[in-house]
């Protein structure tokens, strides 16, 4: 089993009282930013796809126990508009000068037929390949999707060098994907996702999870090391670790309103950076700190914050650890490591006010 | 490493005394004290105020197959080679928290507990447990083993809820064995740590400092200030420039910690928890369901022959657990003289003994006025708040002796109807010819008479109604009274016993059961040595025992003990003939009686014989549950009978 069904089901139900409430624009989200290219520095333009959401999370399943995205999703989404809008916000936005990697999230999966029917998955692969200046295109997608037929259908359309897969492992650790995130899948799946991918020719980038329920953030630390090692033996360059931010209606949510759950300090994130450089330098780590200083994101004092934020943000774009030589002082990195300690020890309990 | 014998569950800590649920631990091999203790989370700088620190570092990258998280004890370095062991491990933890539905945890919690059981060194390992799980069936697999040390997760969601925290710190600790520590992780604030320790929490961390220093908490023994605004410190870290608050605050962890450590070793604890309970509103809650709810299982744990004294300040006082012994014993174990006619209702004083009392001179010198010989049925009861009754014979025992508390004449709705009620039993056992001469004044006094008039026959005769006992008017109308009833109505009782038997034989009842004194003590006893010393007590020309004078209880030679061991209550059953060295160990008890308190002098006994006198380290309920390590300690050995 790779659920734990009585752990589903507390998300499902979380999940359900939820999910009536969403009411958004069906209208593509987009926005620039600057990127890490493996040439070199380029430009990003990610795009946020307004399907009807992950079919997991849309599942008896209940989905993943960290993961709001789906109310973010559209109920009614409209395919054609989609379609439309995509190839426009291409034209107007891609310049000559650059060099592009494009970013296209759906809050789901990209290669799920049932999300985004084959002929709109098409007619996108269509519009990107008229532009030389994308160097990379980052897709993303449960592993159960990447089938061997799906993958030469893109490599019918595109040159599939340029196709990125990016799969959401969170851990490679069983047990946390089972019954912390309630992820459907098992390490050995992603493996053979993997596997699917680079014997296609296209590039895989995976995703990490930093702290997810129940593991402490202790355990999480070694948990990143572990994941990494493997992947990195699976012949993957890029690896993108996601610092938790507490999305609303979530389980996780639930956990933190309960003052069961501290959202990740930005020290350990910090010392995550620095080791998995100095022992991996040639991977790509892309450590992104969503609501970073924000007491539902990564935080650590509030005097620190900033400071830490920009470093590692200078760290993802430069691949250096020498972001961090500029050292910062506070005395929260005692309380973080006091707070470490005691929460591996206790196992996730909380003292406020005594 | 070191090897334990099959068969033989040696655990690692000892407890050397209790009160409630609080115990002294020590190594077992070396005596060496280490709770109640704090523990650090790191390696501390100096080791001083630390019973254990953790080695445990920030997780690298390169070492993730290390060692598992690590706790060092702090032991003297000549000692610690006799240790048991240096060092207790977590090797493993369940994966799920404590807060998750049990529906979800169940399943992870039984494999856990099965995978701990299979580890090799369990005896030194440390064991995590789920305030949730403490009723399930699974844990009692581990209690049964060798492993001491629990870390107690998931207290913090309770701590604010009074019921369940009282009832689940209790059944925890009436659960597990004594000689198993408890380790409760986390800020917990100093205020609080005599009411756990009393609940039976062992050992505390430090975390406390790391959370409070940057968050800029200024730490006292009770509260918590601001950097800016807090009273002055005059400890070496806050005269350091800039002050190092991380130090200060764990100085007051740490000087915490060994005020409870230290009261408990005086045996004062229960006065430091009354304290400490009034900074916390759900803390005092807890404590009163303690006195209510779980009187008898702290009551069965208190000891009794102490000698420190008992300030009775609080509300809590009326039912601390030694009080509700007393009053029990009073009611199940006094039985008064069989001459006496005359019943004598005293006031307290303030000076203890009594006797000792200005007050309770001029009684005594009004008493005599009453005839020759009027002691012989005299029975003299003094009523007070707390204890309600003390007997004459019983006022130089531990607590009649040595309690305090502030007098301003109301008494409470609650301690009058303690005190009638008890006295109403008390006075069952008298004749029912009997008179009772009260001779108390004031308002509380006057409701108690009250009371037993309306549920005895007693003829009772006022002496002081309308003005202090110790006004001449009263002392006349006392030696009146008296000489009225004694000499038309009651004879002087030439048979009865002096009121040095009545006295021995009151307080072996009161001491090892009822029956006890009248075979123990008859006419032929005799007495040496003068108060301050302890009273050497002979029979014809063999010394049987002795009557401390300090705790004003008895202890008796192995051959007098042996008169009493069919009817005593502080009765240990023993595995052979023979104790060998000065310990009674808890593989050779086979039973001891649960009427044992901590601190008792009871009888080894194998075969109806007793093979030795001995002072209980543990109460009787926890020796049968203890698999190792010392009981009692030896006091006096038989001789081998010829």
């Amino acid at each position: 089993m790779k659920i734990n069904k009585s752990f589903a089901e507390d998300i499902k139900q979380i999940r359900e009282r939820m999910l009536p409430t969403r009411e958004h624009s069906r209208r593509i989200i987009h926005w620039e930013e600057e990127h890490r290219i493996r040439t070199g520095r380029g430009k990003a333009l990610v795009f946020i796809l307004p399907t009807r959401g992950c079919s997991w999370a849309l599942s008896g399943s209940g989905g993943c126990s960290v993961c709001g995205y789906l109310y973010d999703n559209p109920q009614h989404p409209d395919p054609d508009l989609m379609k439309s809008s995509f190839s426009e916000i291409l034209n107007n936005k891609i310049t000559q000068e650059e060099e592009y990697s494009i970013k296209i999230f759906t809050s789901g999966s990209f290669l799920d037929t049932n999300e985004i029917s084959l002929d709109v998955q098409k007619s996108i692969l269509q519009e990107l390949q008229k532009y030389p200046q994308i160097k990379e295109i980052v897709l993303e997608s449960r592993p159960e999707y990447v089938t061997e037929k799906i993958l030469q259908q893109i490599a019918s359309i595109i040159d599939i060098k340029k196709i990125e897969i990016a799969i959401g492992l969170e851990s490679s650790n069983n047990q946390i994907l089972k019954n912390s995130i309630n992820k459907g899948f098992f390490w050995e799946d992603f493996e053979k996702a993997v596997k699917r991918i680079l014997d296609a020719n296209a590039k895989v980038k995976a995703y990490l999870l930093f702290k997810p329920p129940f593991v402490t953030e202790y355990d999480s630390i070694k948990d990143i090391f572990q994941s990494v090692s493997k992947i990195e033996k699976l012949g993957i360059d890029t690896i993108s670790i996601n610092a938790v931010s507490i999305h609303r209606g979530t389980f996780l949510s639930k956990l933190f309103e309960n003052n069961h759950y501290r959202p990740p300090w930005l020290w350990s994130i910090v010392h995550l950076c620095k080791e998995l450089k100095s022992k991996f330098p040639k991977l790509r780590i892309i450590f992104d700190v969503v609501a970073g200083g924000n007491i539902r994101g990564s935080h650590n004092c509030g005097e620190c914050d900033k400071e830490l934020l920009k470093q590692i943000k200078k760290f993802t774009l430069s691949q250096d650890i020498q972001a961090f030589d500029e050292g910062v002082h506070c005395s929260c990195k005692e309380e973080w490591k006091g707070s470490l300690f005691q929460e591996k020890i206790s196992l996730n309990d909380f003292y406020s006010n005594t | 490493m070191h090897i334990i014998q099959l068969g033989e569950k040696l655990r690692f800590f000892q407890p050397l005394s209790q009160l409630g649920f609080a115990r002294i631990l020590a190594e077992t091999r070396t005596h060496i004290t280490l709770s109640p203790g704090l523990i650090s989370l790191e390696k501390p700088d100096g080791e001083e105020g630390y019973s254990a620190y953790f080695n445990i570092s920030i997780p690298s990258i390169d070492s993730l197959n290390d060692l598992p998280m690590q706790l060092s004890w702090i032991l003297p370095e000549k000692k610690s080679e006799k240790a048991l062991s240096k060092t207790s491990f977590i090797s493993i933890q369940p994966f799920y928290p404590h807060f998750v539905p049990e529906t979800l945890s169940s399943e992870d919690y039984s494999n856990y507990i099965e995978k701990f059981l299979s580890l090799h060194d369990i005896h030194n390992q440390i064991f995590t447990l789920p305030i949730s799980m403490i009723d399930s069936q699974i844990v009692e697999q581990v209690i049964e083993t060798e492993c001491s040390l629990y870390v107690i997760v998931g207290l913090s969601s309770i701590l604010k809820n009074q019921r369940k925290l009282s009832n689940t710190l209790v059944s925890l600790r009436e659960k597990i064995s004594p000689d198993i520590g408890l380790y409760l992780p986390g800020p917990i604030s100093p205020s609080l740590h005599s009411f756990l320790v009393y609940s039976g929490i062992d050992f505390f961390d430090n975390s406390l400092a790391y959370y409070t220093s940057k968050r800029g908490h200024f730490l006292t023994n009770d509260r918590m200030f601001s950097t800016q605004n807090h009273p002055m410190c005059f400890c070496p870290y806050c005269s350091e420039s800039p002050p190092n608050l991380f130090k200060h605050n764990e100085l007051i962890l740490k000087s915490s910690l060994s005020r409870v450590r230290y009261s408990l070793e005086e045996k004062t604890l229960r006065t430091l928890v009354e304290k400490d309970v009034h900074n916390k509103v759900s803390f005092s809650a807890a404590l009163r369901n303690y006195d209510r709810l779980y009187s008898t299982n702290f009551r069965t744990r208190t000891p009794i022959i102490s000698s420190s004294p008992m300030n009775c300040i609080g509300e809590e006082s009326l039912n601390r657990p030694i009080v509700n012994e007393f009053r029990n014993r009073i009611k199940e174990r006094y039985i008064p003289d069989s001459f006496a006619r005359i019943i004598l209702l005293l006031p307290c004083s303030a000076r203890k003994p009594y006797s000792f009392s200005r007050s309770h001179m001029l009684y005594r010198s009004a008493i005599k006025k009453g005839g020759k010989g009027i002691f012989s049925i005299l029975s003299e009861l003094i009523i007070t708040s707390p204890l309600s009754v003390v007997p004459r014979e019983l006022e130089n025992i531990y607590p009649a002796k040595f309690y305090d508390i502030p007098v301003a004449g109301q008494w409470s709705s609650e301690e009058i109807d303690l005190t009638a009620t008890l006295l109403n039993e008390v006075l069952k056992r008298y004749n029912k010819e009997s008179i009772i001469v009260n001779h108390m004044h004031g308002e509380g006094y006057d409701d108690v008479v009250q009371i037993i008039k309306k549920e005895n026959s007693f003829e009772i005769f006022n002496t002081s109604i309308d003005s202090s006992p110790t006004s001449q008017e009263s002392l006349l109308s006392l030696s009146q009274t008296l000489q009225e009833v004694y000499i038309n109505k009651l004879s002087p009782q030439t048979k009865a016993p002096s009121a040095l038997i009545k006295r021995l034989r009151s307080v072996a009842d009161f001491q090892y059961g009822i029956g006890t004194g009248n075979v123990l003590f008859s006419d032929n006893i005799r007495t040496k040595g003068k108060y301050p010393r302890d009273l050497q007590i002979f029979r014809e020309k063999n010394q049987i025992g002795s009557l401390n004078s300090k705790t004003g209880y008895l202890s008796l030679f192995p051959n007098t003990a042996e008169l009493i061991s069919s009817i005593s209550n502080n009765i240990l059953e023993f595995g052979t003939d023979q104790v060998k060295g000065s310990n009674i160990f808890a593989p050779g008890c086979i039973n001891a009686d649960e009427r044992i308190l901590p601190n008792d002098e009871i009888f080894v006994v194998f075969e109806n014989n007793v093979v030795a006198t001995a002072r209980a380290l543990v109460a009787g309920k926890d020796m049968n549950k203890m698999t190792s390590g010392i009981v009692a300690e030896i006091k006096k050995k038989s001789k081998v009978k010829k």
